[in-house]
């Protein structure tokens, strides 16, 4: 809001002052209470269990009282504006709109027009939504999605649920690319020297220069990871016209160590495919495999540690043991975790195929070797070990040696020829590459997607080396950093809008088929190789489809219509490599310096590389573990930042071989000292687009060739006198650096020592997370509703009644009664539930992006988020427990629980959130008027008010994206969790017409789709042969504050853990 | 001091008091009014649109059925708007020069869609579906009215949710056979003419569970088709001879969900 043209000059400085004097700047948070040496001073000696939420819970203050009391804190006053309004101004601009609100009350709808089809299309039924099979290819293998289009328009990309490899599962990455697709800053036109151009002119002069070449001397291609065998096949065709045309492969985040492990194992390339399904205990080292498809395969792999870490009756459940530098869900979420430098896991896993445990390993960590080993080995066939992407050759090579040894190999792993149809080990051919710009070799480079210039090493200088080559073009979705440095900038298709091909994890082959026209005419990769092969008007269809028949068996014409349809080509499978890796001894663990930190670099699990800054969805996304949202940070551990003298909101200078930058530094819990981790992707420029520009720290800047993801020797230090306010989110509110976790169950409800948490004192006390190890859930099936090691009974509520108080002890009885009999269908009527599995979820927060997208749920800012303003209806909470250096942690998707005695809807005042007869509790936006009484009366903090206009009615490609069914919402109005109500009408009115029964399973909310591990389940918990009822009836089953007798519809399974008593 | 008054401005004051009064409450009316009033509600307006096209000739005159045209009212939400291509199919042969049709030849001839202006333009909160009402025996003419006697399209009903909630509260009043639905004409049955109604025993879609006729089937020379399955006999109907009492009968026989669950906010809202 603008003050500007209200009032005269007076009344504008007036309003400077105000806003200087009344006016709270809501944007940052107070620094911490206490100092990292007070809170450790008072962790001393402290010990027990105990559950905590954020490690900024460290300081009992009067503020952070406040806060917990405040949904949504400091909401009141008009200093909460985000442009500085003073009271006085606020209020005139408001008494404007108010006068314009009533009159718009009068006035009438606006004519709307009409605009027809000039001839339809033959199938299109408006309304009716279409799905398409096509596939999403990402370096780490293809995901095959099953895109949702309304209109010939797509506004939903999940997972392909009829693909043996991905089930139906997606992750962030994948849900995300929708908005991708919509990006309005994507790059629109083709631009030469700044001035616009048009394809066919570049297609001219490449054909040119590559005509003028000897044999295409000088004509290089940098090419992010092909993963399309049909461009690969491209290439070929080019290299054989063009022999001396050279291509390069290269992604900043890439599969190098994977394929120089294989390379001397197997001698050629190779990837690794694991069956978790057969795995009784996994050990990852350093592979983050359930967090995302940064890791290879991921879906696939959690699909399979999910399958196995179910309890159920006479079914042995898996052990995951991980050890690890970075805190990551998996770590946090295996039964056994030890965290490493990244250096140590090298020597550890090398030290694991030798036998004899390292030396640097504490006696406590010695056993942990030991045992591990042990179990290994007992465990022989059906024990598998997984390296991360990131990790080194040696831990590569450790793996496979290990893997053969363990008898793992044709069982519980085995190896294939590579997802990837041109592998290479991609950052000795970048050196190669830019050393050859440098020395003027290059006299054309087309560069096909990346963005060379931001994620180049920066020893590499490859601005300076771009600038020597004569004639450069750059293929992307953006006028990024490189694509505004190259002589050529054209304009990318998104493969939501082009042909191409690619492979899944397991090999099997998709067909990448367009959803859309190109929105604003971009060009494939396919065009680009194809402008210099013998037919250059061929399109990216035609080759695509020429190449298919290679693979194709039978009548092509009937394999290509199945293909397309099914999303995969039937029988591309890859067949597992015969014989096992051979034992290589020639990696050895790195050495690092004994001084100074090890700083780790990876991929961010919400922005990858970089490629995702722009993506609002995911620059807003709580991340997993951090819950860090619009920045990045520096992650240490407690002890490092002792030793650095740092408190949370400083900023720190990091120093690595001359290379400075200067990050903000944030706590990760169970984080390795001596270690910095940074995630790249961050601190773009303007080029990055409207939303990731100048969003956190540049961490490309230090990293440099010869250490892409593991450095030696940095220097860090405070910068003096600093202040950064980084945004976490937590609890939904952000600022909750309150108290620290530490207390016993007999503690008071209230102390003054600093050392209670009431999140913890919530988790344990009130039982929000129960769980139990194998042996007590054995012994006690019972143990979520009598107790066990990780469940608190009998504390909850504080009254007599425990956490199940009776019906009919209301004064409402009958309202609550949802087994009457419908008489349309003289049957017992539908009641809507959900019930998540807190065995299988481990907080990947592809549930979160889905609602995004099928909910219209809009991006709103840093800013906002930092206020406690987020919008997503679901959020992941994460509940750490035990020991500051070595927690646990539980994560527990937390959206609107449809209670069936809602607090909310007593104190709506215009009745605009109501029940369903069917149990829904429902939010009628229209007749919301924002007093946000609900808000406040809910004990689950789920529900969401539109504080500002957040939902964007202006931009054109964002109106595409759109779900039909779903309202945007406008300013002044709360909504939250409708158990997707769309979905269940529409399926309802399908039921209905057919005269029938809704059929367990016709209902899918969105979070549901996405889950990769099926921890979420909906359906009727009045029909008791459905998969949701029957979860229900499991001893297992719990509601989280279940003692208010709200009665919530949503329901947790509590866990069950496998830890090994050896190490208990 | 003087009296500023005099006393007969005591009755100016009263009368003062109960105009304020007056005031108030006729403002109350007046706004009540207007916005249940055709200005607001577009109830009964023609608006301009780039043809003047007549329902009125090409349903009662030519006598196309409604799904010529609007084709997916069965299947979608939307009932469809068709396609230029429909309006050429009759028009690339008869009336090829009328003056009215330029716009038609134009859409044709240069791919641009012909603008019409909505005449039932629901408010954008509100997910209203064609697809249910027409399977679940609401005729079209129940709220779009007699289209087949306007020469002009216009909005018959005030689509405001109190009018939407009359039949939603109460769905008996205007239930039809499905056979029904696109007779403009249908007044429901009354003692002079009765209507037959029988369960066909079938399962499915609504249309095919109930057999209605205005013949009285025991008399009827020409049996209706199902009775030949031997699934329901002449003997089965029912006769009905007020629409009330043929809306209970369809309410169960095509299982239309309660009032209770048909006024459910989440019906249209969400």
């Amino acid at each position: 809001m603008k003050t500007t043209g209200i009032g005269t000059q007076e009344t504008m400085a007036d309003t400077k002052s105000h806003a200087q004097a009344d006016a709270q700047v809501v944007t940052q948070i107070a620094p911490a209470k206490m100092t990292i040496a007070e809170v450790r001073e008072k962790l001393d000696g402290k010990t027990g269990r105990r559950f905590w939420k954020n490690l900024d819970e460290m300081a009992e203050t009067p503020a952070f009282q406040e806060l917990m009391q405040n949904e949504f804190p400091r909401q009141a006053g008009a200093g909460e504006w985000v442009d500085p309004v003073s009271r006085r101004g606020f209020l005139k601009v408001m008494g404007a709109s108010f006068a314009l609100a009533g009159l718009a009350g009068c006035t009438k709808q606006p004519d709307e027009p009409i605009y027809p089809y000039v001839k339809q299309p033959e199938d299109l039924v408006l309304g009716k939504p279409m799905f398409f099979a096509s596939a999403y290819p990402f370096p780490t293998g293809a995901i095959p999605i099953l895109v949702k289009s309304d209109a010939f328009r797509p506004i939903k990309v999940n997972g392909n649920p009829e693909h043996p490899v991905s089930k139906g599962s997606s992750d962030v990455f994948t849900q995300s690319t929708l908005l991708e697709l919509y990006d309005p800053d994507r790059s629109q036109r083709v631009r030469y020297r700044g001035q616009d151009s048009s394809f066919g002119e570049f297609q001219k002069a490449l054909q040119d220069a590559a005509a003028k070449s000897s044999g295409g001397q000088g004509l290089y291609f940098l090419s992010e990871t092909i993963t399309s065998p049909t461009l690969a096949s491209q290439w070929k065709a080019l290299q054989a016209k063009y022999p001396q045309a050279k291509l390069v492969q290269w992604d900043p985040v890439n599969q190098d160590s994977s394929r120089a492990a294989s390379k001397a194992a197997f001698g050629s390339y190779a990837d690794a495919q694991y069956r978790l399904d057969d795995a009784d205990i996994i050990l990852t080292l350093d592979a983050d495999f359930l967090s995302g498809i940064a890791h290879p395969g991921s879906l696939s792999l959690a699909d399979g540690y999910a399958k196995r870490h179910t309890y159920e009756e006479g079914k042995k459940m898996n052990r995951l043991y991980a050890v690890e530098s970075m805190p990551t869900v998996t770590g946090l979420r295996a039964e056994h975790r030890l965290g490493l430098k990244p250096s140590q896991i090298e020597a550890f896993a090398d030290a694991l195929v030798t036998g004899t445990a390292p030396s640097f390993l504490n006696a406590e960590q010695q056993k942990f070797f030991t045992v591990l080993l042990d179990d290994l080995k007992k465990n022989s066939g059906r024990a598998v070990v997984i390296p991360g992407e990131q990790a080194a050759p040696v831990v590569h090579a450790a793996a496979y040696a290990l893997n053969t040894l363990l008898g793992a190999v044709g069982k519980t792993v085995v190896y294939t020829e590579t997802v990837n149809p041109l592998p290479t080990e991609q950052n000795a051919e970048f050196k190669a590459l830019v050393a050859d710009m440098n020395s003027g070799k290059v006299k054309w480079l087309v560069i096909l997607g990346g963005n060379p210039v931001y994620t180049a090493p920066a020893d590499l200088n490859f601005a300076d080396a771009l600038a020597k080559v004569p004639v450069t073009a750059h293929l992307g979705l953006h006028v990024d950093e490189t694509g505004s440095a190259t002589t050529w900038s054209l304009n990318r298709a998104h493969y939501l809008e082009a042909w191409s091909d690619a492979r899944a994890y397991d090999g099997t082959l998709s067909i990448i088929q367009p959803m859309i026209d190109p929105m604003y005419g971009g060009k494939s990769s396919h065009d680009v190789f194809q402008t210099l092969l013998d037919n250059p008007q061929a399109s990216a269809y035609d080759v695509v489809v020429a190449n298919a028949k290679n693979y194709i068996k039978g009548d092509f014409a009937t394999g290509w219509r199945k293909a397309l349809h099914d999303g995969w080509v039937e029988g591309t499978t890859f067949t597992p490599k015969a014989g096992v890796p051979a034992r290589v001894a020639s990696f050895t663990p790195s050495k690092p310096s004994t001084s100074g930190y090890e700083i780790a670099f990876l991929s961010d699990t919400s922005l990858y590389d970089g490629r995702f800054a722009n993506v609002g969805w995911l620059q807003e996304l709580p991340k997993q573990v951090t819950n860090l949202s619009w920045d990045n940070a520096a992650l240490v551990s407690l002890n490092t930042m002792a030793e650095l003298k740092a408190e949370e909101t400083n900023l720190i200078e990091i120093e690595l071989n001359g290379r400075k930058i200067t990050a903000p530094i944030l706590v990760a819990p169970g984080h390795p000292d001596g270690v910095i981790t940074l995630h790249l992707g961050f601190g773009r420029g303007v080029e990055a687009g409207r939303v990731g520009a100048g969003v956190g720290v540049n961490a490309y800047k230090i990293r440099t060739s010869d250490a892409p993801y593991l450095a030696s020797g940095a220097t860090a230090k405070v910068v003096a006198g600093s202040f950064y306010d980084i945004c976490v989110t937590k609890v939904h509110s952000n600022e909750h650096r309150g108290k620290f976790a530490q207390h016993d169950l007999e503690h008071p409800e209230y102390d003054n020592e600093g050392t209670y948490s009431l999140e913890g004192h919530e988790a344990m006390e009130r039982s929000i997370i129960r769980y139990a190890t194998v042996e007590e859930a054995e012994k006690n099936p019972d143990f979520a509703h009598t107790g066990a090691s990780g469940t608190v009974v009998n504390k909850v509520g504080y009254g007599p009644q425990g956490e199940a108080p009776k019906k009919d002890e209301s004064f409402f009885p009958d309202a609550w009664n949802y087994e009457k009999t419908d008489p349309s269908s003289l049957k017992i009527q539908n009641a809507w539930g959900m019930s998540i599995d807190m065995n299988t979820c481990f907080g990947c927060n592809a549930c979160v992006v889905s609602c995004y997208a099928e909910n219209n749920i809009p991006v709103v800012g840093r800013e906002q988020v930092k206020v406690g303003r987020n919008m997503q209806w679901l959020r992941i909470d994460t509940y750490f427990e035990g020991d500051l250096h070595a927690p646990k942690a539980h994560f527990q998707p937390m959206a609107c629980q449809h209670c069936e005695n809602a607090g909310c809807e007593q104190v709506c005042p215009v009745g605009a959130t109501v029940h369903s007869p069917e149990g829904l509790n429902l939010m009628v936006y229209n007749r919301c008027v924002g007093t946000r009484y609900c808000s406040n009366n809910c004990p689950y903090k789920v529900r969401r008010f539109n504080f500002l206009l957040y939902s964007d009615y202006e931009t054109e490609s964002l109106k595409f994206s759109r779900n039909p069914d779903v309202s945007v919402r406008s300013r002044g109005v709360m909504e939250k969790c409708t158990y997707c109500v769309q979905r269940i009408m529409s399926a309802k009115i399908q039921a209905d017409k057919e005269n029938r029964e809704i059929r367990d399973g016709d209902i899918v909310t969105a979070c549901q789709e996405a889950c990769p591990t099926g921890s979420i389940t909906f359906g009727n918990i009045n029909d008791k042969t459905s998969k949701v009822a029957k979860r229900k009836a499991t001893e297992r089953e719990y509601s989280v504050l279940g003692d208010l007798n709200y009665r919530p519809r949503t329901t947790y399974t509590a866990g069950v853990i496998n830890p090994n008593p050896e190490l208990a | 001091m003087a009296q500023v008054f005099d006393r007969s401005s005591n009755a100016l004051a009263r009368m003062s008091l109960v105009l304020t009064g007056l005031i108030v409450i006729a403002l109350g009316v007046a706004l009540n009014q207007l916005q249940r009033s055709p200005w607001v509600t577009k109830q009964g307006q023609r608006p301009d649109q780039p043809i003047p096209f007549s329902h009125k000739h090409h349903v009662e005159g030519v006598g196309i059925q409604c799904q010529y045209c609007h084709v997916q009212v069965e299947k979608a939400a939307y009932a469809g708007i068709p396609p230029t291509k429909t309006c050429i199919n009759c028009h690339a042969q008869i009336w090829t020069n009328a003056d009215y049709l330029e716009p038609v030849r134009q859409s044709w001839a240069t791919g641009a869609s012909i603008q019409w202006i909505r005449v039932h333009d629901l408010p954008d909160f509100v997910y209203f579906n064609h697809d249910i009402h027409v399977n679940k025996g609401i005729g079209c003419a129940s709220c779009h009215g007699r289209v087949d006697e306007m020469p002009l399209m216009y909005q018959e009903n005030t689509l405001q949710m109190e009018w939407c909630l009359n039949c939603h509260r109460n769905p008996a009043a205007n239930l039809r056979p499905t056979s029904e639905i696109y007779n403009m004409a249908w007044t429901g049955p009354s003692s002079d003419k009765p209507v037959w109604c029988g369960s066909t025993g079938k399962g499915g879609a609504t249309a095919n569970a109930v057999n209605c006729t205005e013949v009285d089937p025991n008399k009827a020379e020409v049996k209706p088709a199902s009775f030949e399955t031997g699934a329901s006999s002449p003997a089965s109907y029912q006769k009905f001879t007020s629409q009330i009492e043929l809306g209970k009968y369809l309410t169960a026989q095509y299982h239309i969900r309660t009032p209770n669950e048909l006024s459910s906010c989440e019906t249209c809202h969400r």
